[in-house]
């Protein structure tokens, strides 16, 4: 069988046609992440609490708002640019708006405000955040000064530069306090401030409808940040105001904010090597025992035959968690202990094959003219196995990569190395099938079934080519 | 059956025996010589001296007595668990004694009514197990015995192909993850079903009821298994038998005109018997272990779980052992029910 008409075969059925091209979907996107992601994404960002902290919490994915869901969009409002400025004295006062439009029944799930470099000669800046509302309340959010110069320290005082000062606006008791002062005497209510704690963005963005209780409130607002300024000097890098949403981007997000599509899109790469890894070794082993058993026969075929036969039957998921808790959860162990035991089916399959080949006409043909035994192998006897041994290889793809998402999901996994398996076990572990977070673990499941299916498919076209009896009209 | 039957399923019997000892030797060696066995009895030791420090303290107030007190305890604890001999020297000691069925103590395990023998807690686990895991091998093999042999008889229909289809989606289905799906919309979103446990809090009176309350805990579980192995079960059996059926004695029989019943009966099952045999009695074997993914997703404590709790919290040596000798002499029985099965059913199989 040449390689060619192998390839026309595969694409000639609807499962070699469908199977080729999620492999090129699949290998295309794996290549835009490696691209794209940095290499230590797991530790510097899927594993830093930091870096999702202005997401939202275990919300569904954003499409569920075609679903007829009543969201409200994640939004991020940035600006580095003062809407306005007042010379006051030497120094000056910026005023940043930050306009956002709030049309949904549901209530963000919570609002934070942060800040980037400050730079300052002489006195800190003073800042002050504030909610106008469309009604005409204002509700200040936030009133702090940047911190003052340390013992010691040399003008111009940098601050924030590493880490932006970041607030948490809706877990503040005094913003409670404020929202239920400036809702009382705005609308006569009789509010404390532990009734708006409960709930404090439904009292934010709600103003008390016809029956007395709190009812959204649509419209436009506005987080007003007004920055002090003591000399001219002073600077003020950025500010960020962000209205968490109830939605999130195109897979949601889990219960720490960290956005799903991010860790999901990083697992694919890594599942697709090390399925590819694992079973193109376990294939070369496979092939080579089985070619040298078949062959040289005699005593080696019976001691490799023995060994296939105790291999073959180990139940393959204790031992990997046997050896995972004896050395320690790192891939290449896990890897290792999936090709040290996995070689047998290939071995036995091929055997059987050299041993219908060794008397071939071929092969007695090329033994007369003096051929020695490794160029009758490599020659003579490999080529005919070829097609076969690679559908096994493509076969054994999603067998790894099954395996490895099954370890992980028990908690098993390497933890410097986000997988689907391990991100189910997260969303597992902490209950998201039982809170009904359906997004974090029917996600990373579909991928894992996607990718195997892929493979599976693709040898399913290859299967007829190779073993012609399952030839089908 | 003859002399000259029973001498080679003797032959065959030892050599099944000595791949016991063999998995017997390996787990002593890795257990051993990775020094997992001195972590976990030494882990042991020091659990049980702090407690020991913490009730003496308030007792004795001369700190170096309770030294004293607690490093004679210590080496009285460490000649009790065998940690002042070497593994090399231990663990064997403890492997002769499995061999002759005594499975030892378990130290932090324990079966429901307290006892600590790790026999005790296998003979409770073993049935929750086969009533999930056997139970869903015994309903996929027969509908794949049926559906597959059907088939055979129909290659290349749409019914056929759209088997062979979903058998290749359902070898890429994890089942565990299968499971996880069945919870989100039976036991979320429908609310028919409970999403895992084995029992309903409070526990309902009297066996029938409890029975009863236990087979809707594992409906979810036996439901999930055989969905996910179905496909390919019948992909199997259809395979097996349709690689018969297309062979040459076959079509020599319809040649001769001979009914498709008999045809059926006598020369495609008969001859495709074995193999199917083979895969079913390995898997009823297999059962017996436990699925680990599947008790996990559905917390049902069968022997998967126990597999797995010994490793993943207090680490129990004795369990490890145990288990690892019942699944190797579990998987070497069925071995040797095949060979003896074989000389039935295969008439080509006479030992020479």
């Amino acid at each position: 069988m040449k390689r060619r008409s192998l390839w026309r075969a595969v694409l000639a059925s609807t499962a070699g046609k469908v199977g080729v091209t999620l492999m090129l979907v699949l290998l295309g996107t794996s290549l835009l992440v490696l691209l794209t992601f940095p290499l230590d994404f797991g530790p510097a960002r899927w594993s830093n609490p930091a870096v999702w902290a202005d997401y939202p919490k275990a919300v569904p994915p954003a499409w569920t708002a075609l679903l007829g869901a009543d969201v409200v969009e994640h939004q991020v409002l940035e600006s580095s640019e003062p809407s306005e400025t007042t010379e006051r004295g030497e120094g000056r006062v910026e005023v940043y708006d930050l306009d956002f439009d709030h049309a949904a029944d549901a209530a963000p799930t919570f609002l934070s405000f942060s800040l980037g470099p400050v730079t300052f000669i002489e006195r800190p800046p003073a800042l002050s955040v504030t909610l106008l509302r469309p009604d005409g309340m204002s509700v200040p959010l936030l009133r702090t000064t940047i911190r003052g110069p340390r013992p010691a320290e040399e003008p111009p005082y940098l601050r924030h530069d590493q880490t932006p000062l970041r607030v948490l606006l809706t877990s503040e008791s005094e913003v409670a306090q404020a929202t239920a002062d400036a809702l009382n005497e705005a609308y006569d209510l009789d509010l404390t401030a532990s009734d708006v704690a409960a709930d404090p963005t439904a009292a934010l963005f709600g103003a008390p409808g016809p029956d007395g209780t709190l009812a959204p409130l649509h419209g436009q607002y506005t987080a007003q940040v007004r920055v002090a300024l003591a000399s001219p000097e002073d600077s003020i890098d950025w500010v960020r105001f962000v209205v968490g949403g109830t939605v999130f981007g195109l897979l949601g997000t889990d219960a720490s904010g960290r956005d799903l599509a991010q860790g999901l899109a990083f697992g694919l790469p890594v599942a697709l090597l090390i399925g590819i890894a694992a079973a193109t070794v376990s294939t070369v082993i496979g092939t080579s025992l089985g070619m040298l058993s078949g062959y040289r026969g005699g005593r080696v075929d019976l001691l490799i035959q023995r060994a296939a036969d105790v291999v073959n039957n180990v139940p393959l998921l204790p031992l990997l968690i046997f050896f995972v808790f004896v050395f320690g959860a790192q891939l290449w162990l896990i890897l290792l202990l999936l090709v040290a035991f996995s070689w047998p089916g290939l071995t036995i399959l091929v055997r059987s094959m050299v041993l219908g080949l060794s008397g071939s006409q071929e092969v007695e043909a090329a033994r007369a003219m003096g051929a020695s035994g490794r160029q009758i192998l490599v020659r003579h006897i490999f080529p005919h196995t070829a097609p076969y041994v690679f559908t096994q290889l493509i076969f054994f793809v999603p067998a790894v990569i099954l395996a490895e998402a099954g370890l992980s999901f028990l908690g098993l996994g390497d933890p410097s190395l986000p997988t689907w398996g391990q991100i189910l076990e997260d969303g597992f572990r902490t209950g998201a099938v039982f809170l009904g977070y359906w997004w974090w673990v029917v996600s990373p499941g579909l991928l894992i079934v996607l990718t195997a299916m892929t493979f599976m498919l693709l040898a399913l076209a290859m299967e007829p080519v190779v073993n012609p009896r399952l030839r089908r009209d | 059956m003859s002399s000259s039957l029973l001498r080679p399923i003797l032959v065959r019997a030892a050599s099944l025996g000595a791949v016991l000892i063999i998995v017997l030797v390996l787990l002593v060696l890795t257990l051993g010589a990775t020094g997992y066995s001195d972590n976990i009895l030494q882990a042991q030791v020091g659990e049980e001296l702090r407690g020991m420090r913490t009730s003496l303290s308030e007792t004795v107030k001369d700190p170096d007595a309770v030294e004293e007190i607690i490093a004679a305890r210590r080496a009285e604890l460490e000649a009790s668990y065998g940690l002042d001999r070497a593994w090399y020297e231990r663990l064997p000691a403890v492997v002769a004694q499995v061999l002759v069925f005594d499975l030892g103590e378990a130290r932090s395990i324990r079966a429901a009514d307290g006892s600590n023998s790790v026999a005790d807690i296998i003979l409770e686990r073993l049935p929750r197990t086969v009533m999930l895991l056997t139970t869903s091998l015994l309903i996929t093999a027969f509908i794949g015995l049926t559906v597959g042999v059907w088939l055979s008889t129909r290659p290349g229909s749409r019914a056929d192909r759209v088997v062979s289809y979903v058998a290749a989606i359902t070898n890429g289905l994890p089942a565990w993850w299968a499971g996880i799906l069945l919870i989100l919309v039976f036991s979320f979103w429908l609310r028919i079903l409970p999403s895992g446990g084995m029992y309903s809090t409070p526990p309902p009176e009297g066996p029938v009821a409890s029975f009863l309350d236990l087979a809707r805990h594992a409906l979810l579980p036996i439901l999930t298994l055989v969905l996910v192995s179905i496909g390919p079960s019948i992909y199997v059996i259809r395979t097996m038998t349709l690689n018969v059926a297309l062979s040459d004695h076959v079509t020599v029989a319809r040649a001769k005109g001979l009914p498709e019943g008999l045809i059926r009966r006598r020369h495609i099952l008969r001859v495709a018997a074995p193999p199917i045999v083979t895969g079913l009695i390995l898997g009823l074997a297999a059962t017996l272990g436990g699925s680990i993914l599947i008790e996990t997703v559905f917390a049902w404590e069968g022997m998967g779980q126990l597999y797995f709790k010994t490793f993943s919290g207090q680490p129990d040596e004795s369990i490890i052992i145990g288990l690892t000798f019942m699944f190797t002499l579990i998987y070497v029985a069925a071995r040797l029910l095949l060979e003896v099965l074989y000389v039935f059913l295969d008439p080509r199989v006479r030992y020479q």
